[in-house]
């Protein structure tokens, strides 16, 4: 017999037990009988010095004190001691922590992946009401001088016959830039045209941004910045307040990468040189040191340039190709100047 | 020792019915693993973490005769953070998104309608959690195997609270101790342990507050005099002065004086505090008992300026003994006097909810 206390979650009393076990049950002997608690409705409370308390899982506010050390028979009735709560104190607090950081870095692994995966689920007609809505904040800035646009489609079309839907502009505005926008849209700022010395050179760029399109780099990228707010879009909201933003879309070093080995493969297909882009971007790389290369530095903030990139482009020539130029002179004058010459322009 | 022992039917009469007996060594080992598995767990072993701390310092505080004990559990907070979640995220989904939409499509007034009866929802929620809070802490808490509760949902107290604020917020602050006693009374009013109610006194609402509340309104005077007469009157009349050397002494004493001001506003703020906190758990009485709280406001300060010391020292480790500090501090100046009659003392008959303290966690209220 192993003496006790209890409280019986009746009054506030603390009575005298004695505990025995019997019949694989916990007997309780006290004043006014003796009662009988399975093992599965006692649940330990705590420990306190010299005594344990335990509790009933069916009487809130039952507790009986059991003064250490217990006897074995009675002890083998009782649940063990809980620290951490549930199933960490079932596998042990090491492994549950290895567990716990393991599913964390899953979690986390899962949410920076998750723009990648919902990329293709954006419809194509909330991508397009993007699209348009940021083709339409650039208004009249389109450039339109003869002969520049026609250049320009004709490149498109060798570069990708297979992308449908591209609607490649030139935009009057004086930063080093070109940008690949929802719906198929892509911007090359009036600058970009200036600094290239080439049509191969332009031609690099105009590929790789392409390859974002053809990628589905822009959904994902929109994914990222706008989150929940594309969601509400999907479901019919309103997209004027969220393009505001999304010229800077940033796309993954793996996507830059990606984007570029495709523009390579787009250039050999269509028998246009890939190493003079590789001229572009050694350019680009040295501005990046010059204070003064503001302008330059634009293209740099939304597509990192490192020396490797250029390699890629220069290696990506292949030997003994019987490349062609990318457009005939009269064509890339006209396109250099697309904006120069335009009837239209609003000045 | 076969006979079963006489039984205590009453504590009998005592001077100081409450002791903290926890030690810091003993806490560190739950402040270490609560910290180890809320990181490895992104912060849901938050409410777990919760209640471990609790369950050791409620162990830790003797109540006369016996120890406290928490009998919350980390899986009701946690159900309770959830549901919060699903009222509180359509709420900021909708300040985020949907008062933009509504504005684009030209529907102003409908939007400022809307926010305006939302931030209201807000300020509701805020006095219901509160409420709340105070009845699952009471509710969890158990001595002689005996608990608190409340049967009043709290409804109504969110409601009186809300409208006493807003009557304070227009006289200028003028009403708010007014509306913190009464709101305090309302609240305790309606809490239990066992069979009795607590009795939250109904004395005249703000006798011996006022004068320390209007020190509060009299800071920019107190910290002018201060500045004066500290010299910092440079700042006020160097500004013609173009000499770096004095320029940069000038920013020196600006920076000083600021700062000043925010110390002087915290210890006129704390020197109120302490003062409604002596007057509102003073009042109070349960059953033949009846409390005093006795930390002055020195001893505020020590806490805060305590807190402050420990996190930046242990850069940031001491977060995880704020809630320790807080306890302890409640407890060692809190005084208990009287008798209870255990043989009357029955078990709470108030439901037991089990909406735990979401509500709390999401405003980052405290329940007292």
């Amino acid at each position: 017999m192993t003496n006790a206390w209890l409280y019986d979650g009746e009054s506030a009393l603390r009575r005298s037990v004695r505990l025995g076990a019997r019949d694989g049950m916990l007997e309780i002997a006290g004043e006014d009988g003796e009662t009988r608690v399975a093992p599965a409705d006692l649940v330990f409370i705590e420990s306190r010095t010299e005594e344990r308390v335990y509790g009933r899982k069916d009487v809130l506010g039952w507790r009986l004190g059991v003064p250490e050390p217990v006897a074995d028979e009675i002890a083998a009735l009782l649940p063990n001691a809980a620290h951490y709560g549930g199933w960490i104190d079932r596998i042990g607090l090491w492994r549950a922590s290895a567990i716990g950081l393991a599913v964390s870095a899953a979690v986390l692994f899962a949410v920076y992946q998750l723009p990648h995966w919902l990329a293709p689920l954006v419809p194509d007609r909330v991508m397009k009401s993007y699209g348009d809505a940021m083709v339409g904040d650039f208004g009249g800035k389109f450039c339109a001088g003869p002969g520049g646009q026609a250049a320009l489609d004709a490149l498109t079309r060798r570069l990708a016959p297979d992308v449908k839907g591209l609607n490649v502009r030139v935009v009057d505005l004086p930063v080093v830039n070109a940008a690949a926008l929802p719906g198929g849209n892509i911007v090359i700022f009036n600058e970009l045209l200036k600094e290239a010395k080439s049509p191969e050179e332009f031609s690099g760029v105009l590929a790789h941004e392409i390859a974002h399109i053809e990628h589905r780099d822009v959904a994902e990228a929109m994914v990222r910045e706008l989150g929940l707010g594309l969601v509400l879009t999907t479901l019919g909201g309103d997209v004027a307040g969220n393009v505001h933003g999304l010229l800077s879309l940033s796309y993954s070093r793996g996507a830059e990468g990606a984007a570029d080995a495709e523009s390579i493969a787009m250039m050999n297909r269509a028998r246009i040189s890939p190493a003079p882009t590789a001229g572009f971007f050694e350019r680009l790389a040295k501005s990046e040191d010059m204070i003064g290369g503001a302008d330059m530095l634009v293209y740099l903030s939304s597509h990192p340039v490192s020396k490797g990139r250029a390699a890629a482009f220069r290696k990506g020539a292949a030997k003994g190709a019987a490349y062609t130029p990318a457009l005939s002179r009269d064509e890339w004058d006209a396109l250099v100047d697309i904006c120069h010459n335009d009837p239209d322009r609003q000045d | 020792m076969d006979e079963t022992t006489p039984v205590d039917m009453k504590t009998g009469e005592f001077a100081d019915g409450v002791t903290f007996h926890g030690r810091w060594q003993e806490f560190l080992p739950i402040a270490l693993t609560n910290l180890l598995l809320i990181i490895v767990t992104l912060g849901i072993y938050r409410f777990w973490a919760k209640t471990r701390e609790r369950k050791y310092l409620w162990s830790r505080t003797q109540f006369i005769d016996e120890r406290l004990e928490w009998a919350g559990t980390g899986k009701e907070m946690f159900i309770g953070f959830l549901i919060v979640m699903a009222i509180f995220v359509p709420i900021l989904l909708f300040f985020q998104f949907g008062l933009q939409a509504l504005i684009l499509r030209g529907q102003g007034v409908l939007a400022s309608v809307l926010a305006i009866g939302l931030y209201l929802a807000l300020f509701y929620l805020a006095g219901l959690a509160l409420f709340r809070a105070l009845r699952y802490r009471l509710s969890r808490t158990y001595w002689h195997g005996i608990r608190g509760g409340s049967d009043d949902g709290g409804w109504s107290y969110a409601g009186s609270a809300m409208l006493k604020y807003i009557i304070g917020f227009v006289t200028l602050g003028f009403l708010v101790p007014w509306a913190m006693v009464k709101l305090w009374r309302e609240r305790w009013g309606k809490m239990s342990f066992g069979p009795y109610a607590f009795e939250p006194g109904d004395g005249p609402a703000v006798q011996g507050l006022i004068g320390r509340y209007l020190l509060i309104y009299a800071t920019p005077v107190l910290w002018a005099i201060l500045v004066f007469a500290l010299g910092m009157g440079t700042i006020f009349t160097a500004g013609s002065n173009p000499d770096p050397r004095v320029m940069a002494g000038m920013m020196g004493t600006f920076f000083l004086a600021v700062i000043g001001f925010y110390a002087l506003f915290s210890l006129v703020s704390l020197a109120y505090y302490a003062v409604f906190m002596r007057k509102v758990v003073g009042e109070m009485t349960l059953g033949n008992l009846s409390f005093a709280f006795n930390a002055r406001t020195m001893d505020w300060v020590k806490l805060i300026l305590g807190n402050i010391a420990l996190v930046v020292l242990t850069l940031g480790f001491g977060i995880m003994y704020l809630g320790y500090r807080h306890w302890s501090f409640y407890v060692r100046h809190l005084e208990v006097q009287g008798e209870v009659d255990l043989a009357a003392l029955t078990q709470s008959t108030t439901r037991i909810r089990s909406d735990a303290e979401g509500l709390a966690d999401a405003f980052d209220i405290g329940a007292i």
